[in-house]
Parts: structure tokens; C-alpha cells; sequence
């Protein structure tokens, strides 16, 4: 008896030493706690374009710019009806996948003296930021990605988004001029490392964001327009410079815009836009508009109270909506119609003609239309006059810029193409984009009560 | 007196040590003339003993003039002298059997109900058996008070939920542990790759190997088994050998068949929108708006009504067979069964096939050692479509096909799928394309060794494990319109669990002190392992190679935890009057913070047998019982690794990583807590048992108050805006009251008739009292978790109402949506309850046993989707309806009549419409049985016979749900899948055959 008291004491000792080196197993083997800069870089680009450019949000603001329609009755986001909740993924795909790994990549890179991808980084914060200002105006950034250390990041007010934005570019050219550490090599989908072309993008981007504030409160077009060209001297200066993300369209890697007009999403184009383009008699048409399965370019009446027969719908065109398109973020034929507003709000309207010319060509040159097919779309566009010169130019911008998010900020800046609210409409169109769900759970602020019908600080 | 006995007994003794041996032979049996099986025979002042087998019979080998002494749980000790004659018939006098009763407690642990400190409630394995349910959690819903059991849908082998005193964790695991023969099982749902419920994989237990399950409820009863028994115990005793003295081989067979319940659909109208006809052929709509298809005409012709429900569901056919045989001597005993089930579903090709052999073995090695040696295996297939509101659902566009369309056949003659509607596949082309096939071999060894050195001195060695391996696999096949180019996924996961308890007991007698002191160890490991390939782009059809895509991507996760405990427990009992019940436990867990993973809690009880107290025994009170216990349990409900950040494998937009050769990893979405520690559990309970009227009625009340304080919230959801979308904390509270009864009655008792009735009351009220900083709402799936209200509250749109409730009613006469959301439900019953009642007369049984709830809301999608179809039976009413309410364009009562189809349509956008009182009368169980008599089966082989005719589902009472069984959760038994039924099997109505022999 003794003996075994004794042994179960040795025993129950010799337990308790091995007990904490026992449950020492809460190791991931399966997950990394370090990783190199080139492989943030690559998810991050492509989260860029299939969740940012092409995400849910761009399908949802093509709906208020009428360009796509949902096969369904009314109400739907064709008549303006959201939910908070709507927008919780692209607010996450914007902070969380987007900015937040953004914001990690330039910090392993700053330590560890890799200047180039401190560079894209910046580029990239800077544009994502800027989709997140332009949709919901104020936004947090200043105390935003401290994890634990702020749950509750407040919030900037858009004009400080928008200082930080050129800073942001400023700084990322610098780190790329420096050219320190190592070199960026095909984990860079976008530019497969060029350095040049990250730059182009900076001083394109640069421009985009000082145009955008042509109507700010406080802030002068000409004034805009004269620092959106000084930019774009170094901006973007050919079709090889857009920054497109590249899908190989095989199974499983289809383009999204493709993917997001499937049948099962019922999402088809409006007849607002296809019937734009025949009336135009545009020959990017059978680019960019897609015959429906009976045959017709055929778009959907937005605010229609029936379900139509999807079979009678056009989807986007093989430009744009096929497996293997790209996705256009930001585009040479962006930067030209910027330089041709610019011009006209500086020089006017014969000014500007040239690059709005110009502008058009590179943007069919994309689409592989005949020259003497752009110019005689052109011709029929008729000339530039001080009185519709800005419509003209962001109509044309529109198409170029097909489906992308940055429809929606020209449209709130100039009123062109002019829009008029729907059948069926649950309110006016909208003018900005409501707070998530999610952020006024977690961190509420006042200002999330505003509505799709506020205005941004730059629309006011 | 004494004294002369005495000298008399030495006597005897002397003069029998003298005499020969010789076998005595006889019955045991009770004060109405039944054998008593399994009672324990010794000669007295002799280790030399047997049992009495299932007749009751016994042969001892004893000399003339020795004693026996007869010994039966329920029964009061007997002793007899024998002599010249061998047949020996012994009547035992019955005790308090429900209180002498020895239950199964926290480790393996036995104990007399009587002197228990907690509450517990046991389901003897032939009242599961009744059941007719091949999960062993269904099989005790209704049976047991303070349990909610919720099935998810009529898919076979679909899994069942199972919460003890409601729930603990506003994320985490709610369902109880499940422990076998003292060891810790994984009751996890596994195996659902598409839309739907999995499995939960108790239903590998073939429920026949059981010999009880006991459910122990409160923190007092299960502190002792650590941290997850903080969300109550179902502690399950599987058969031994014991009591059976001969070889006993036992066969049942079952065979039964199940007839899908159907929600109500409106069966007048056909496809179509706004009265006008659609054929589903050139002109395609998801609607059924169309116009009356009695009087419609299509060139002169009628258009053939069909009941595309009746079309599609076939009578499920179920057959179970078992073998076991049994046997034992005094030093060992065996069990082994086998058992074969399978299950046709009421959906074509849906199928759940078990096989399980089980084996227990034990002996004693010499007169202090005895070993328990035991081993399940069992092989669980199971194959099903998807389910719910997938788009691949065949169950969807069955709820909500026209009556007035052919769906077969389901190819054009181009080879392209035949559908009535844009955006989903015809779901017969899903039954014959599109599958989940899961495959699970698992093995459960336990062995226990129990060594006794000293009488008082009990030393036991528990080893045990849980090892399986699930292979799945799903196909979607080429053009599905949700995945055109095809889906295939092979899963194949690896679980092992260990489990070691080493426990001392020591048992002594101190006076007016029955003193019992346990300590013991418990070392406890966990690992889970899946790798996953998944590709697209398939090039042949009916290929289910991975080989076959074009694309695949590869995923793998890992999962280990450990724990290790310390615990004691002293049980103090005094005079049988007074019981007092301490333990303690020191546990260390891995998931927790380095410096936070070891923590302390324990637990004191005391009853009080006030009955004791009484000077003579009253026939009005036989027993009265008063027990009161607090106790705290420490708890780790988290999943390992969540205290780190870590990089994972990217998938962005669909696109899986590794991307045009290159590789990509992202910074985890969910922040780890470097800080997290174990949350906790505080529980008062406090009881009254009593048995009164001769103990023909026993009453078993319970009220306990359950707080959980540092709750742990896995994936609490914070600001994007911090670079993250959740993490983990330490800060959910949790509070749940409730009052359980347990009524047990036998109102008749004769000869040959007896009536049996057993009542079950629960009513819980949950609330959560705060979750995370200033949250005070978070999302769990269908439902919220909302401070200051129930857990699982249903949450969304809204009907306006004016300030005195009325609707507001737009100018076209349709109720108007308000702006906010608000909240529309809860999902947890006001109170349930269930009623057995048995009889036997004779050779003949009848049992039935209703099940009822009263409250619990449940989302019917199935309406939800089906207003704008058209298809509920509602929509059978389409003349335009004034709906009451205040006009929102005058201010005024309506007066406007609404189109029906504009109405239904309006009540499909906003979730109130569809949000239903669940509450339901179920006649879930009736079964009548009939054992041949000696007289019939004495020239056969057989020792008995029995057969029995079970019905499931015979009758349902729901007075505001309009699906067809509102005891349901249609996506399975998580937490985030409660509170919703939606498009997936319907549950059944059963007819059972059983045939059941012993030779």
C-alpha cells in the first residue's frame, strides 16, 4: 500500500511537470505567421480587380447609371432599394483584404528596405482608399488598421482622404524612384514588375483624384484641371499602360464580370445603354454588347414590374464579358478624357477636340475597331462646342470606362450622360453609397445615418 | 433471540460443511410472478455466486442446509436456507425501484439515484429502441425535460441538435457532450459539401447496443468531466454479457416505410404571371400566377394537372437488422452484435446505410482485478442531393413547380436541360447529376481496468478512442446552371480523439459516515485533419476522378487540442439523510493563453432525504428529497489557434492560390486574442424528488439559474476599418433560468394489466445579457443574438405600423415595409413537453407518446419564396383582399382592394410575413407489440418472440405553421442553421414492422 501511494505521488509530480509542455500544441503547422512581400502582393492585386473594380458595389452603381438591369420586378437596386447590408462585403474587401494587407505589405517592406513594393503599396492604398471616399464620402483611415489597439477607428472627413490620397501617390513614386532592395518580378500581375508603368499609374491616378474635385466645395476646376494635366504629363501615355488585370479564362478562372452575368444572377444589361449604342450606331456594339440567345441587342427596361424572357436580354459583349476579358481599372483612355476636360475647362472647347478624338481612337484601338470606323463615329458625334463639350466628353468617357465605378463619380461631378430616375423609383438617384451593416454595428457613428440620396462632400 | 439464532446458524454451517454438494436449480422472481433478470445469487459467507439470466433462472452449486442470499436493484435483499429440494423459487419483495436505482454519473461513476445531488434523467435503451430512429439523439426527443432536441430535415441520416439547459455560447459549441462507456465522443455534423444538413455523427452508434443513456443536466452533475460538460452530458452505458448465463442470441428486424409530409401548396392554378398562361416550353417563368387550369384551354385542349409532389417523393423504405449474442459466467461476460441499416429516402437516390459491429468483453483476473475490453466499428454511407435554397436544390423547384408542367422528360432533345424556368435545373436532372457521397469508417476501442486492493480502495484505468476517417465526395455535373462548367469535390478527413482517466476511489464507512472520496487524472487529446481538392471545369460526365478538372485547387487544415485535468470529489453521507457533494477540477487546455490555460473550478451540493425523518413509513410519502447545488465550470470553447493572426492560403473572387504559378497568402480576416482564457459557467440548482402513493407517482422538480460570464464570442465582428473583420474575446454573458418537471406514474398495476405514464415539462428563459463592448446585436446565421433578448432572436424586415399596431397600407392596398428592421421572433419554445403513456395487458403492449411545444418562431422560407411563386397554399385566394390597416395616403381605414399577386408579392419582401409560430401537437410515437406466449413458442427453438408495429409522425398538430412539420432546421444542426425551414426533405410519416426473437 505505502509503495503504491508513494508511486501514484511520483506519478501524479511527474504528470504535472509534463503537463504544460503537453497542451503546448496551439501551433497552426498548416498556416504562416511570416510571409514575403511578393506573395501579399499577388492576392491583393487580384482582390483589386475581381472585388474592387468588378465587385459587387461597380454591379450596383452600373445599376443606378443604367447600365445593367436585373430580370426580376421591381423593387431592386434598379430602383434604388438597398439595405445597409448590401455593402458589408465590399466595405471588407476594400479594408479588411484590400487595405489592411495594404497596409502590412508596406510595413514588411519599409523594414525590410524594398522601396519598389513600398511604392506599390502606396499606389494601391491610394487607390483603394479613393474607391472607398468616392462611394461613402467620409471614411476611416487615420486611426483605421490598429487592430485591438482601436476597435473603433473614427472617421476622416473625405477633403483629409483626399489630401492623403495625392500624398499617398507623392510618396509612391518617391519610394520607386529610390529603387532600393529588392525588385518586384511576376508576383506583380498588374505590371509584371515595371516600374515605369507603376508611376504612370500614380501621376494617371493623381489626375483622376484632382478631377474628381471639380465642383469641391472650396476648390477650383480650372485650378483642378490645371494640376490633373501637370499630372498626366507623367501619366499614362498608351493602351499598354492600363492598369487590367488579365483572366486566363479557363475553368474556375473566368473574368468575374463574366461570372456576375451568369443566368442564375438574372442580371442582363438595360435597354437604356444597348439602345445608346444603336442609336449612336457605335461599332464597338458587338464588342460590347452581346447578342441575346434569340438573336437581338435587346436590353432590359429598368423599373419594369414583369420578369422578362431572359433569353431576349443582351449581356456584356465579348470585350468585356467573355471568360478571358480583362478587367479596366484604371485606363489610358481615362487619362485622355481627364486631359480633355481639363483642357476644356481650361482652353475650351476646340482645345480639347484633339484629345477627346484622341481619346475615343485609343479606346477603339483597344477594342480593335478600324481606324476609319473610329473616325467616322467620331464625325458623327459631330464637333465639340463650349456647350456641349462636357457632355460629349463624358458620354464617350462612359463607354470607355464601361461598367466601371468611375461612371458613377463623373455622372455625380457633371450630370452627364444625363440620367433620369426610373419607373417604379423608391426614391431619386442615389448619390453616394450607404455605410455597411457591419461598420454601424461595430462602430457606430453618427454620420452613418446618411442616405442614398446624400451628397458627398465633393458632389455638394 | 439473536443469540440463539446465531448458535443455531453455526450449527447449520457445521453440519453442512459436512454434506455433500448439489446443484440447486430455480427462479427469481418479483412480487407479481415476472422473472427477475441479472439479480446476483451468493451463498452466504462465500465468494462463490452467480446472476439469474434473462428468465430469471439460476443454478448455483451449494451444499444441503447452506443460505443464499439474493440481491436485485430494485428489490429488497432476500435470503433463503436451502434444502432436500433443488428447485428454488425466490420471490423478492420490490423496493423503491426508481430510488434504489443505480444510475450511470460523471466518469463511469455508479451511483443510487436516491442519494444523488443533482439532476439527471435516464432513457432505458428499449424505450430509444421504440423510437425507430437510427440517431440516437432523435431517439430521446421528447423523453428528457431541460433537452431540446431539433431535428434538421427528412434527409437520411440528417443531423439532430442537441442543447442541455439552452445555450451556453453565442458562437461556439452549444450541443451537449456525448460520452460513451465513460469515454468523451465526437458528435460533430459532418459530411455536408452543398446546401444542407451533414451528420451528426452519433448516428455511427447503432442505438440497439444501448443499455441506457443518462443525461446529466446542471454544472453540479458535470463538473467533474471538465469544460465541455458545461453544456450538459448525455452519458451513454452500452450492453454488457451481464445477466445472461446461457448464450443468448438475439435477432430483430425491421422494416418500415416513410411517407414525406408535404407542405401545403396551392394546387388550382397554373404557370403563368398576371392570369396569363406560360407552358414552360417557349414562354418560361418562375411563376404560377397564371389562370385557373381547370377551365384552361391550350388549341382546344385541357392541360393535365399534376401533383408534382407526389410525382417526385417515393415511400422511403428503411430496414434494420440486428444479431447480438450475450453471455456470461461469474468471473466474465460477452456481448457482440451486429447490425445492418438501411435507409431508401423519400427522395429518389437518397440513401443512409450503417453498418456497426460491436463487441464487449469482460472478466475478472483473479479476485481483484477485472477488465472491460470493448470495440465499435461502424461503416455510415450516405448519398444525397442538395437541399434548401441553393440553386441546385431539386427540392426547390419541386415545392414550387407549376401544376401545369411536365418536368419530364429533363433533356431537350439537343441535349441541353429541359426547365420551366430560367436560373435553376430541372430536379429530376439533379437526381440523375448532382450528389454528396459520404463515407465514414470509425472505431471506438475503450478499455477500462478496475483494480481493488483494499475493500474500501477502487483504482480504475479508462483508455479510450474515437477514430475516424470520412471520406466525401460531391458532383455537379457539366451545364448546371449554377456551375456550367461543372463542380467535383473530394474531401477526405482524419479524426482521432484520446481520451485517459485514471481514477482512485475510496469508499469507507465512518460511524453514521458513508464517506466516498474520489480522485482522479484525465489527459485528453484531439486531432483533426482535412484535405480537400476541389476542381472545376470537368470534360466527362459520371467521371468522379479529380483527374477530371481542369482546374483544382487543394486545401488543408489541421486541428489539435489537449487538455489535462485534475479532479476529487468527496460525497458525504449521513445516515442516508443528509448527502453532501463537493468536487473540484484543475484543467489545462491548449486553446487558451500560455499563462491562462490552467484554471480551477468545483462545485458543493447537499440533499437533504427528509423522508428519512418520517418515525413510521407513510403510504402517502414514500420518499422526499431535497437537493440544492452551485457549482462553476470552467470552460475553453474555442477552436485552437485562434490567438494568433496568421497568414492562409489565398482565394479571392473564386480564384484559389496558386494563380498563374504564382502563390499568394493573405493576412487572416479574423484578428487573434493573444489574452483569451477559459469563460465560466455558474449554476444554483435547486430539487424536489418525491415518490407519493404507495410510489405509484413520482415527482421530479428542478429550477436552476445558469449564468456564463467571459463568454468567449470566436469571430466576434468588429470594425473593418481595424484591418479585420472579427476576433475573439472574452465577453459574452449569458443568462438561463428554468423550471424542469418529471412525472412518473404507474395509475394501474395488476396482474395482468399495467399502466405506465411519463410526463415531461420544460420551460427555459434564456437572454443574453450582454455580448461584446458597445455590440449589442450579432449575427448567428438565420437568427441574432440581441442583449436583452432570447439567444436566437429572428431579426429583419418589417411591416409599418402605425402607432397603435394597425398596418399601413399603400395606395395600391398592399401592407408598406418600414424602413428598419426590427425583430420578429424568437426561436426558443416558451415551454415543451411530452406524455408517455404504456399499457400491457397480457402478452400485448401499447405505447404512444405525444410530443408538444408551445412558442418558438421558425423563418418558412418555403412561403417566403412561394408568395412570389404563387405556389403556398395561401395564393389559392386570388380575389383582390382589403387588407385592414390605415391608409398611408389618406390616414384613413383602407378601402382599397390589393391584386393577390401584388400582395403576395409584397408579403415575399418583407421576412415578417413568413416569420410562424412553430407551435405543435405531435403524436411522434405509437407502437404496439406482442410477445408470443411460452405456450406457442415452447416447441420452437425460440426463447422469445415479440413483435411490434411502430407508426412515426402519425399526427401533427400545428395551428399557425404551414409547412409540413415545424420541427425543423433545414441547413443542419449548427447554430447559424437554427430557426429557419426552407426547401429541404420533408420529415416523414412511418409504418414500422419489427420482429424480434431470442434463441
Amino acid at each position: 500500500m505505502k509503495k503504491l501511494i508513494i508511486f501514484a505521488i511520483t506519478a501524479s509530480l511527474f504528470f504535472t511537470g509534463g503537463c504544460k509542455k503537453f497542451i503546448d500544441v496551439n501551433d497552426d503547422p498548416n498556416s504562416l505567421l511570416n510571409v514575403q512581400e511578393g506573395l501579399i502582393l499577388s492576392p491583393v492585386e487580384l482582390n483589386i480587380s475581381s472585388n474592387i473594380a468588378a465587385g459587387n458595389v461597380s454591379i450596383i452603381v452600373n445599376h443606378w447609371m443604367q447600365n445593367i438591369a436585373l430580370n426580376q420586378p421591381v423593387p431592386n437596386s434598379g430602383t434604388y432599394l438597398q439595405n445597409n447590408v448590401d455593402f458589408d462585403g465590399d466595405w471588407s474587401n476594400i479594408y479588411v483584404t484590400g487595405l489592411n494587407n495594404l497596409n502590412i505589405l508596406n510595413q514588411k517592406a519599409g523594414a525590410n528596405g524594398n522601396s519598389n513594393y513600398t511604392g506599390i503599396a502606396k499606389i494601391l492604398t491610394a487607390y483603394c482608399l479613393g474607391v472607398a471616399t468616392d462611394l461613402w464620402g467620409d471614411v476611416p483611415y487615420s486611426q483605421a488598421f490598429k487592430g485591438s489597439s482601436n476597435f473603433t477607428p473614427g472617421y476622416d472627413k473625405q477633403e483629409d482622404i483626399y489630401k492623403e490620397l495625392q500624398i499617398l501617390l507623392d510618396n509612391g513614386i518617391a519610394d520607386i524612384n529610390a529603387a532600393k532592395g529588392k525588385g518586384v518580378g511576376s508576383d506583380d500581375y498588374f505590371y509584371n514588375g515595371h516600374m515605369t508603368e507603376w508611376k504612370k499609374l500614380a501621376y494617371t491616378l493623381k489626375a483622376r483624384y484632382y478631377i474628381h474635385l471639380t465642383k469641391a466645395p472650396g476648390y477650383n476646376a480650372a485650378t483642378q484641371a490645371d494640376l490633373a494635366l501637370t499630372a498626366l504629363q507623367n501619366g499614362m501615355q498608351s493602351n499598354d499602360d492600363d492598369l487590367a488585370f488579365n483572366y486566363p479564362g479557363d475553368a474556375g478562372h473566368e473574368n468575374p464580370m463574366y461570372l456576375t452575368f451568369l443566368p442564375v444572377s438574372t442580371l442582363v444589361l438595360s435597354a437604356h445603354v444597348v439602345d445608346g449604342f444603336k442609336t449612336r450606331n457605335d461599332p464597338r456594339l458587338s464588342k460590347m454588347i452581346g447578342l441575346s440567345v434569340s438573336g437581338m441587342y435587346n436590353g432590359r427596361p429598368i423599373g419594369s414590374t414583369d420578369l422578362g424572357n431572359l433569353d431576349d436580354y443582351s449581356l456584356p459583349g465579348p470585350f468585356y464579358g467573355s471568360p478571358t476579358s480583362s478587367v479596366y481599372i484604371v485606363t489610358y483612355s481615362e487619362a485622355l478624357f481627364i486631359k480633355a476636360e481639363a483642357t476644356f475647362l481650361k482652353s475650351g472647347a476646340t482645345a480639347a477636340e484633339p484629345i477627346y478624338q484622341a481619346a475615343i481612337k485609343s479606346h477603339m484601338d483597344l477594342l480593335g475597331i478600324s481606324a476609319a470606323s473610329a473616325t467616322a463615329y467620331i464625325a458623327s458625334r459631330g464637333p465639340l462646342t463650349s456647350s456641349n463639350a462636357l457632355q460629349l466628353i463624358m458620354e464617350e468617357k462612359s463607354t470607355a470606362d464601361f461598367l466601371s465605378l468611375e461612371n458613377f463619380n463623373d455622372w455625380r461631378r457633371t450630370g452627364f450622360p444625363p440620367l433620369t430616375k426610373v419607373p417604379n423609383a423608391i426614391s431619386e438617384i442615389p448619390r453616394r453609397v450607404i455605410y455597411p451593416e457591419s461598420e454601424i454595428i461595430a462602430n457606430p457613428q453618427t454620420l452613418q445615418s446618411a442616405k442614398l440620396t446624400d451628397k458627398v462632400w465633393w458632389d455638394q | 433471540m439473536n443469540k440463539k439464532i446465531f448458535i443455531l446458524f453455526f450449527f447449520i454451517l457445521c453440519c453442512a460443511a459436512a454434506m455433500a454438494q448439489k446443484e440447486y436449480f430455480g427462479k427469481i422472481l418479483d412480487s407479481t410472478g415476472n422473472p427477475v433478470p441479472g439479480a446476483t445469487i451468493n451463498l452466504k459467507n462465500s465468494k462463490i455466486g452467480t446472476t439469474s439470466g434473462p428468465d430469471g433462472s439460476f443454478k448455483i452449486m451449494a451444499k444441503e442446509n447452506a443460505s443464499i442470499v439474493v440481491t436485485a436493484v430494485g428489490y429488497s435483499k432476500a435470503e433463503m436456507p436451502l434444502g432436500n429440494d433443488e428447485n428454488v423459487n425466490i420471490t423478492l419483495k420490490n423496493t423503491n425501484k426508481y430510488l434504489e436505482e443505480v444510475v450511470v454519473t460523471a466518469l463511469g461513476v455508479k451511483r443510487e439515484k436516491r442519494n444523488l445531488t443533482f439532476s439527471s434523467q435516464e432513457v432505458k435503451g428499449d424505450e430509444l429502441l421504440r423510437a425507430k430512429d437510427p440517431n440516437v439523439i432523435n431517439a430521446i426527443a421528447g423523453k428528457v425535460s431541460g433537452v431540446q432536441i431539433t431535428n434538421s430535415s427528412g434527409t437520411p441520416g440528417g443531423s439532430a441538435r442537441i442543447l442541455v439547459r439552452g445555450a451556453t455560447s453565442i458562437f461556439g459549441n452549444n450541443e451537449a457532450l456525448i460520452v460513451l462507456d465513460g469515454v468523451p465522443i465526437d458528435n460533430s455534423e459532418t459530411g455536408a459539401i452543398a446546401s444542407g444538413p451533414g451528420s451528426n455523427r452519433l448516428v455511427d452508434i447503432d442505438p440497439s447496443i444501448i443499455e441506457s443513456v443518462n443525461v446529466l443536466k446542471g454544472a453540479a452533475a458535470t463538473a467533474l468531466y471538465g469544460s465541455a460538460g458545461a453544456r450538459g452530458v448525455v452519458i451513454i452505458t452500452t450492453k454488457s454479457g451481464q445477466g445472461y448465463k446461457k448464450p443468448t442470441v438475439t435477432l430483430s428486424s425491421d422494416l418500415a416505410f416513410d411517407n414525406a409530409l408535404y407542405p401545403d401548396v396551392q394546387s388550382k392554378y397554373a404557370q403563368g404571371d398576371r392570369g396569363v398562361y406560360f407552358n414552360g416550353e417557349n414562354k418560361k417563368t418562375s411563376s404560377s400566377w397564371g389562370p385557373l387550369i381547370d377551365t384552361l384551354r391550350v388549341n382546344g385542349q385541357p392541360v393535365q394537372k399534376r401533383n408534382q409532389l407526389k410525382d417526385f417523393f417515393k415511400t422511403g423504405i428503411t430496414t434494420n437488422n440486428t444479431i447480438s449474442v450475450a453471455g456470461s459466467n461469474p468471473k466474465s461476460g460477452y456481448f457482440l452484435s451486429y447490425s445492418y441499416f438501411d435507409q431508401q429516402g423519400t427522395v429518389p437516390k437518397n440513401d443512409f446505410t450503417r453498418h456497426t459491429i460491436f463487441t464487449k468483453f469482460n472478466t475478472k483476473i483473479g479476485d481483484k482485478f477485472s477488465a472491460t475490453i470493448q470495440f465499435n466499428y461502424s461503416n455510415s454511407t450516405r448519398h444525397t442531393v442538395p437541399e434548401g435554397y441553393i440553386l441546385e436544390s431539386p427540392i426547390w423547384t419541386i415545392f414550387t413547380a407549376p401544376i401545369s408542367w411536365n418536368p419530364r422528360p429533363y433533356l431537350n432533345p439537343d441535349g441541353t436541360q429541359r426547365v420551366y424556368r430560367f436560373s435553376r435545373n430541372n430536379p429530376y436532372w439533379v437526381l440523375d447529376n448532382v450528389f454528396t457521397k459520404g463515407d465514414v469508417n470509425r472505431f471506438l476501442p475503450i478499455a477500462t481496468f478496475t483494480y481493488n486492493p483494499l475493500k474500501w480502495l477502487n483504482i480504475t484505468e479508462r483508455i479510450g478512442a474515437d477514430i475516424y476517417t470520412e471520406q466525401d465526395k460531391y458532383y455537379e455535373a457539366l451545364n448546371s446552371v449554377a456551375n456550367p462548367k461543372g463542380v467535383l469535390v473530394d474531401r477526405t478527413s482524419n479524426f482521432r480523439q484520446f481520451n485517459h482517466d485514471f481514477i482512485i476511489d475510496a469508499r469507507k464507512q465512518f460511524g453514521d459516515f458513508d464517506i466516498d472520496l474520489l480522485v482522479g487524472n484525465n489527459i485528453f487529446s484531439s486531432y483533426g485533419q482535412t484535405v480537400q481538392g476541389r476542381g472545376v471545369g470537368l470534360s466527362v460526365d459520371n467521371f468522379y476522378n479529380l483527374a477530371n478538372a481542369a482546374t483544382q485547387t487543394y486545401s488543408e487544415s489541421y486541428s489539435l487540442s489537449r487538455k489535462v485535468g485534475f479532479y476529487t470529489q468527496a460525497n458525504i453521507d449521513y445516515k442516508r439523510l443528509l448527502i453532501l457533494s463537493l468536487t473540484g477540477r484543475y484543467d489545462g487546455s491548449s486553446v487558451l493563453s500560455k499563462d491562462k490555460s490552467f484554471y480551477p473550478y468545483g462545485s458543493a451540493a447537499a440533499s437533504f432525504v427528509f423522508s428519512e425523518l418520517l418515525a413510521s413509513p407513510s403510504s402517502f410519502l414514500n420518499f422526499g428529497k431535497l437537493r440544492v447545488s452551485y457549482a462553476t465550470v470552467g470552460n475553453d470553447n474555442v477552436a485552437p489557434y485562434s490567438l494568433n493572426t496568421p497568414y492562409y492560403a489565398a482565394n479571392v473572387g473564386g480564384i484559389a492560390f496558386p494563380f498563374q504559378g504564382q502563390n499568394g497568402f493573405l493576412l487572416s480576416q479574423t484578428l487573434g486574442n493573444p489574452n483569451l482564457k477559459n469563460e465560466l459557467a455558474k449554476e444554483f440548482e435547486i430539487g424536489l424528488e418525491t415518490r407519493i402513493l404507495n410510489n405509484k407517482v413520482g415527482l421530479e422538480v428542478s429550477y436552476f439559474d445558469k449564468n456564463i460570464s467571459d463568454g468567449i464570442i470566436p469571430g466576434v465582428s468588429i470594425s473593418a476599418a481595424t484591418g479585420y473583420t472579427g476576433t475573439t474575446v472574452n465577453s459574452a454573458r449569458l443568462q438561463t433560468k428554468g423550471v424542469e418537471v418529471l412525472i412518473n406514474a404507474t395509475p394501474v398495476k395488476s396482474k395482468n394489466f399495467k399502466w405506465d405514464a411519463v410526463f415531461t415539462f420544460t420551460k427555459l428563459n434564456n437572454k443574453v445579457v450582454s455580448l461584446y463592448g458597445d455590440i449589442q446585436q450579432l449575427s448567428i446565421g438565420f437568427t441574432e443574438a440581441i442583449v436583452g433578448q432570447p439567444y436566437g432572436v429572428i431579426f429583419g424586415d418589417r411591416f409599418k405600423r402605425a402607432s397603435d399596431g394597425q398596418l399601413i397600407i399603400d395606395a395600391k392596398g398592399r401592407p408598406v415595409k418600414d424602413d428598419t428592421q426590427g425583430i420578429l421572433g424568437n426561436i426558443t419554445p416558451h415551454w415543451t413537453a411530452g406524455i408517455t403513456n404504456t399499457f400491457s395487458y397480457r402478452n400485448w403492449s401499447f405505447s404512444f407518446f405525444f410530443d408538444m411545444k408551445q412558442g418558438g418562431d421558425i423563418q418558412n422560407n418555403v412561403d417566403g419564396y412561394g408568395y412570389f411563386y404563387g405556389t403556398p397554399k395561401a395564393t389559392e385566394n386570388r380575389q383582390p383582399r382589403v387588407v385592414a390597416g390605415i391608409s398611408e395616403t389618406d390616414n384613413k381605414p383602407n378601402t382599397v382592394a390589393a391584386d393577390a399577386e401584388d400582395y403576395f408579392r409584397r408579403l415575399n419582401s418583407v421576412l415578417e410575413a413568413v416569420i410562424q409560430d412553430g407551435t405543435y401537437i405531435k403524436l411522434r410515437n405509437a407502437t404496439l407489440g406482442y410477445t408470443f406466449g411460452s405456450a406457442l413458442i415452447s416447441k420452437t427453438p425460440f426463447k422469445s418472440a415479440t413483435i411490434v408495429v411502430t407508426g412515426r409522425n402519425l399526427w401533427i398538430y400545428r395551428p399557425h405553421f404551414t409547412g409540413s412539420d415545424p420541427e425543423a432546421s433545414s441547413f443542419g444542426s449548427a447554430n447559424g442553421s437554427q430557426g429557419i425551414y426552407s426547401f429541404s426533405t420533408p420529415t416523414s410519416r412511418t409504418i414500422d414492422f419489427g420482429l424480434k426473437l431470442t434463441f
